[in-house]
């Protein structure tokens, strides 16, 4: 048996959708019971619940062998995994936002961006060598600009909505996620039978 | 007096000691068998030593502080640069093969999101200087299996070897540029494997094929890469591959050794033979090693070199853990 890891949430419900399509079942009761380990019909794959952030913590410590997570929490972790297949699920962008869509040359003096992701933030404006500060949140990111606390956001970005009603328009698209299998490398190594039929019959849906 | 012990150090005490001690005298007793003389290096020496010997992105994980003079110093973040620093000068004149091994604790920086967070591992390891060819590759893979096998783990380890010769060939055939390169690198490293075919689609080329399937592990592997790869230096190194797999088929060591050639984990090291050690229960890999013939050149010296290590820590958690559930 394998133990996959999901993020709860958005990526949940997409996750278990596609494993459906793909024949991995698991039953609605159990997945409503709000159990956070569930093991599937067939009795070869255990699902363990986690935040977003956590899967890939889960994976590179080999607690979970494979998990599914999007690749903005990727990208802001940093964690040494595999990457075998983009699931193509929960699709939304990373984007740099502002009041003005000509911000970056209207600032006057250090920019400030607000962001849950400050890894990717920092590594977009090092990449071109933009000194920036980071003002790291942990949620509402939209509502910075207009508060005063910072000039631009990095943040995901599903239809935009939230950004218009907040005032804001993309000044640039950073990146694009969308749900990937991950694998951790010593699985990939130890249960090749088990992880490669798993990734087979995912790439089969996709 | 402070009651905080600094990130990544930790005590062992009673009998997770006593297993430690038993594991380390388990790999120096086969390292012995195998007429190996143990060796011990300065725990402090010079960071150039180890910028030299293991390259700067490494080396630059070593805890480092200064000399009396001013020079830079560094705590030992690995022991192969100080063994092939002695074989080159100091026993430049001694008949090889020179056969070395070691337990001794090494110290890197680690970066917080890693799985590995201890900063001091002990390494259990072994060199082999003075012979290339499989004959020597065959030796060291087999002492890694005798020290796995001797710790019971045989059943649950998997000993991955490549050749780096094969991507190295391919790349070179490619013509990559430095950036594209590494690009192909890591595709092939993280088993991207959508993305490796769109990147590899640009050339228009049989051989890059050769890396399009990174997922496909079973079957034969080597097969498979011989009818795309054409190119002279990764023919070569399959070809030492399977002189190496025929070797441990016929020690009947198969089943604990697989070919991957998608580790391409550590190319600017190793320039032949690379392996990485797995066992069930711990969730990275608790040894690796391969061949790095260019290593004492840089110590005034050129001489073939193989050699691996074993982590005594991640190997005595598994262990413990284990011990535990029987």
């Amino acid at each position: 048996m394998i133990t996959i890891a999901i993020g709860k949430g958005r990526m949940q419900e997409s996750a278990l959708a596609l494993l459906a399509q793909a024949g991995i079942d698991v039953s609605d009761d159990a997945v409503n019971s709000r159990r956070l380990a569930l093991i599937d019909e067939t009795g070869q794959y255990r699902f363990i619940f986690v935040k977003p952030a956590d899967v890939p913590v889960y994976v590179e410590h080999g607690i979970a062998d494979c998990g599914i997570v999007g690749r903005d929490v990727l990208l802001e972790s940093e964690a040494d995994l595999l990457l075998p297949l983009d699931l193509g699920i929960s699709r939304c962008r990373i984007v740099l936002a502002a009041a003005d869509a000509d911000a970056m040359t209207k600032v006057q003096g250090m920019i400030r961006v607000a962001t849950k992701y400050s890894q990717i933030a920092r590594a977009h404006f090092g990449s071109r060598g933009i000194p920036v500060e980071i003002i790291q949140l942990s949620g509402s990111v939209e509502l910075a600009p207009a508060l005063g606390l910072a000039d631009m956001i990095v943040d995901l970005v599903e239809t935009g909505v939230t950004l218009r009603e907040n005032g804001l328009t993309v000044v640039e698209e950073i990146a694009v996620s969308t749900g990937r299998l991950v694998v951790n490398r010593a699985s990939y190594q130890l249960k090749t039978e088990e992880v490669g039929r798993l990734i087979k019959t995912l790439e089969a849906v996709v | 007096m402070t009651s905080r012990i600094p990130a990544g150090m930790r005590y062992y005490i009673g009998a997770e000691a006593r297993l430690r001690r038993t594991v380390e005298d388990v790999a120096m007793s086969v390292f012995e068998g195998w007429n190996y003389e143990e060796v011990i290096t300065p725990s402090v020496d010079y960071y150039d030593l180890f910028e030299q010997g293991m390259g700067r992105t490494e080396a630059q994980r070593g805890f480092r502080f200064t000399d009396n003079d001013g020079r830079l110093l560094a705590l030992r973040p690995d022991v192969t640069s100080s063994v092939a620093r002695m074989a080159a000068t100091l026993l430049s004149e001694r008949p090889r093969p020179l056969r070395f091994c070691y337990a001794a604790p090494v110290f890197r920086q680690q970066t917080q999101s890693h799985a590995e967070w201890r900063r001091e591992n002990t390494q259990l390891g072994c060199e082999l200087i003075g012979v290339g060819g499989t004959a020597a590759d065959l030796e060291v893979l087999r002492l890694a299996a005798e020290i796995l096998s001797r710790l019971n783990l045989q059943s649950r380890c998997c000993i991955t070897i490549n050749n780096v010769e094969v991507f190295n060939g391919v790349a070179a055939h490619l013509n990559l540029t430095t950036d594209a390169r590494e690009q192909l690198r890591r595709l092939i490293d993280t088993r991207a494997a959508a993305e490796l075919q769109q990147f590899l689609q640009t050339f228009n080329d049989d051989e890059a094929v050769a890396f399009s399937q990174p997922t496909q592990l079973t079957g034969n592997v080597l097969e498979a890469a011989r009818r795309a790869i054409t190119n002279a230096r990764s023919m070569a190194a399959l070809d030492s591959l399977e002189e190496l797999w025929t070797g441990i088929e016929s020690l009947g060591l198969e089943s604990s050794f697989e070919i991957d050639l998608g580790d391409v984990s550590s190319l600017d090291y190793y320039t032949g033979l690379s392996l990485k050690i797995f066992v069930h229960g711990a969730g990275s890999s608790v040894g690796r090693g391969g061949r790095y013939d260019g290593l004492t050149g840089s110590f005034g010296r050129s001489e073939p070199a193989v050699g691996f290590v074993l982590n005594l820590d991640a190997l005595t958690e598994v262990l413990g853990r284990s011990g535990k559930q029987d």
